[in-house]
């Protein structure tokens, strides 16, 4: 974890000014800046419903799927506007890969499911493949358990595989940036410190962002915490700091458990 | 084997954990306030026995049908009591093509292959239509549009076939004779099996509809969370998710194909001779042939031929036996889909 005595030596890779979010009438997000550096670990807390998990999904513009939004202000990755640059949102997401509150494998085999991200790009040499699909389930740490099995549907594995089985599936295009969206919040806690456990291997060459509503789990794994109320961001910091010194009386209400 | 709810009752409160003592339990007074009258109890026991009832009724319908066709359909082969006329061999009947009653000749071929084709034909038509429709209604269609179409198919769906049949015979084929084939009669399996899909898509629109609309939006997301398109995610992802229900939509269809007679029987021609009749022209090609040869059908031989024989004739005989053979098809098909659908699932 990164300390307050060790200065920032890797650059920011992702940087938001002043962005709101609008869904219809209702602002969700408002005049939110802030700078996430590269192969770090930065989690965004707050109570439920401070708009944690709808910014993480600007980041990758998952919530066009389901619904009209507004976003306005600046959101960058390595310097480009992700929502005016003329970005095509299907590059952007294989950029930006994104793991899911509830594991949502396909009912398709182990295989397929991990294969399915190279697929769409156009590998389709079986050994090429092959390869992508081991090297992807290894450094999510799944490989050892399902080597064996890997054309059994994905769908009967226990819940913490399945996460585990969707970072792999993520993994596997290749992505700069990995969003996590409370990637624990089904899992138990065994399954939850495997997840946590990988999370810090996979930052030596990935930016990860997690939401998180478990202020341990942020304490552990990340090195920047961000901390939101009601679509503000109140402080962000070093994640050492942030439970050590906060600088806002309200994050350290958060923090002890005064509210939220 | 003890029911686990049961014992689950049994068990007085809390008796594990002396230590937990809920006032709640305590305060309860000994006797329950409420206890359901007499009446009440009475009438448990008889709505049982009424649903009872019920449902053994249908269970000696679907027997009784089944029971009666057998019945009859024997006295084609067997020398059954009330049977006047010969009786055939399986042999004649099963693998002969050749069919003409007043000399003695039942080979029901030309029917089989022919509602086989009819069915066949339809469902090509249908399923991808059907599924596709289900794909833009759920998934792409805005709000209001998705609103009308659903209530749209729902209605089709309940339309009389015979005014399907009095738009083929009045509109297509005059329209198809006239375009196309300007000497010959349009009737045969493209406009029997195109009136068929019209019929049947409403269904397979409907049930593919709701099959893409109960799959979860993860699904969805996750894929495009992996940078796949809409259209790759609806390939790809959601279509295969959701097979086992567009089978059973397809297989629904298929019900409802096989087992028309009204619809078809206006529109295809009725001659059991077609297979000899397509074989003998040489004016056209094998597939224009095939479509526009006034053909016949299970259904329609029987629509058509039930009320002109007499019965306890063979030819009487053999119309059951066709029901029955059409009876056991459509619930094969149906418990082949089950088996399909319980395979995939598990």
């Amino acid at each position: 974890m990164l300390s307050p005595q060790t200065p920032e030596t890797k650059p920011v890779k992702l940087s938001v000014r002043n962005m709101d979010f609008r869904y219809g009438e209702k602002k969700v997000l408002d005049g939110l800046s802030l700078d996430i550096h590269a192969e770090r670990v930065t989690a965004i807390i707050g109570p439920s419903g401070c708009g944690k998990s709808t910014f993480l999904k600007c980041f990758n513009r998952i919530h066009e799927v389901s619904s009209a939004v507004k976003v306005s202000g600046d959101m960058q990755i390595d310097g480009v506007d992700i929502y005016r640059g003329g970005i095509d949102e299907v590059d952007l997401r294989r950029r930006v890969g994104m793991v899911f509150q509830k594991p949502n494998p396909f009912p398709k085999s182990i295989y397929e499911n991990v294969a399915f991200g190279p697929r769409l790009f156009g590998v389709k040499d079986r050994a090429t493949l092959d390869g992508i699909v081991e090297d992807a389930l290894r450094k999510s740490a799944l490989w050892d358990e399902v080597k064996d099995r890997l054309k059994e549907s994905a769908t009967g594995m226990s819940g913490g595989q399945q996460q585990r089985l969707c970072i792999a599936r993520a993994l596997a295009v290749n992505p700069e940036v990995l969003l996590m969206d409370e990637p624990c919040s089904a899992l138990d806690p065994i399954a939850t410190a495997k997840i946590e456990e990988l999370i810090g291997e996979l930052k030596e060459n990935l930016t990860i962002v997690i939401v998180t509503h478990n202020m341990q789990q942020a304490a552990r794994v990340s090195d920047y915490t961000a901390f939101f109320w009601l679509g503000k961001l109140i402080e962000m910091d070093l994640t050492e700091r942030i439970f050590t010194t906060p600088r806002e009386r309200m994050t350290e209400d958060y923090l002890t458990g005064r509210f939220g | 084997m003890p029911d686990a709810s049961d014992t689950l009752l049994d068990a007085p409160p809390c008796a594990s954990d002396p230590t937990r003592e809920s006032p709640v339990v305590e305060s309860l007074p000994k006797e329950p306030a409420f206890r359901h009258s007499r009446l009440q109890r009475l009438a448990d026991r008889w709505s049982h026995l009424l649903f009872l009832t019920c449902g053994l009724l249908v269970v000696a319908l679907i027997g009784g049908i089944l029971y009666f066709l057998a019945a009859r359909g024997a006295g084609a082969f067997l020398p059954l009591a009330g049977n006047t006329d010969k009786v055939l061999t399986l042999k004649e009947v099963f693998l002969s093509a050749d069919w003409d009653p007043n000399s003695g000749k039942f080979g029901i071929l030309p029917f089989i292959a022919g509602s086989l084709s009819v069915t066949g034909l339809a469902l090509l038509l249908a399923a991808p239509t059907g599924i596709l429709t289900g794909v833009f209604i759920a998934k792409l269609a805005p709000g209001w549009m998705k609103t009308l179409m659903r209530q749209v198919m729902d209605l089709l769906v309940g339309i009389p076939s015979v005014v399907y049949g009095i738009f083929g015979l009045m509109v297509v084929l005059p329209w198809v004779s006239g375009k196309w084939l300007s000497d010959s009669p349009a009737a045969g399996f493209a406009v029997s099996a195109a009136i068929l899909a019209v019929m049947i898509v409403p269904t397979i629109v409907s049930l593919s509809t709701d099959a893409f609309e109960s799959l979860p939006l993860a699904l969805e997301e996750g894929s495009q969370a992996l940078g796949s398109t809409r259209w790759q995610a609806i390939w790809h992802v959601l279509i295969p998710a959701a097979r086992p229900r567009l089978l059973t939509a397809t297989v629904l269809g298929l019900g409802r194909a096989i087992g028309e007679a009204m619809a078809i029987q206006m529109v295809i021609g009725n001659n059991p001779q077609w297979i000899a009749l397509m074989r003998g022209a040489t004016d056209q090609t094998p597939v224009l042939r095939f479509l526009f040869t006034p053909a016949a059908t299970l259904t329609t031989e029987l629509v058509q031929e039930l009320p002109n024989t007499a019965a306890g004739s063979t030819w009487n005989n053999l119309l059951f036996a066709m029901g029955l053979l059409l009876y056991l098809m459509t619930m094969g098909i149906i418990l082949a889909t089950r088996r399909l659908g319980r395979q995939r699932n598990a």
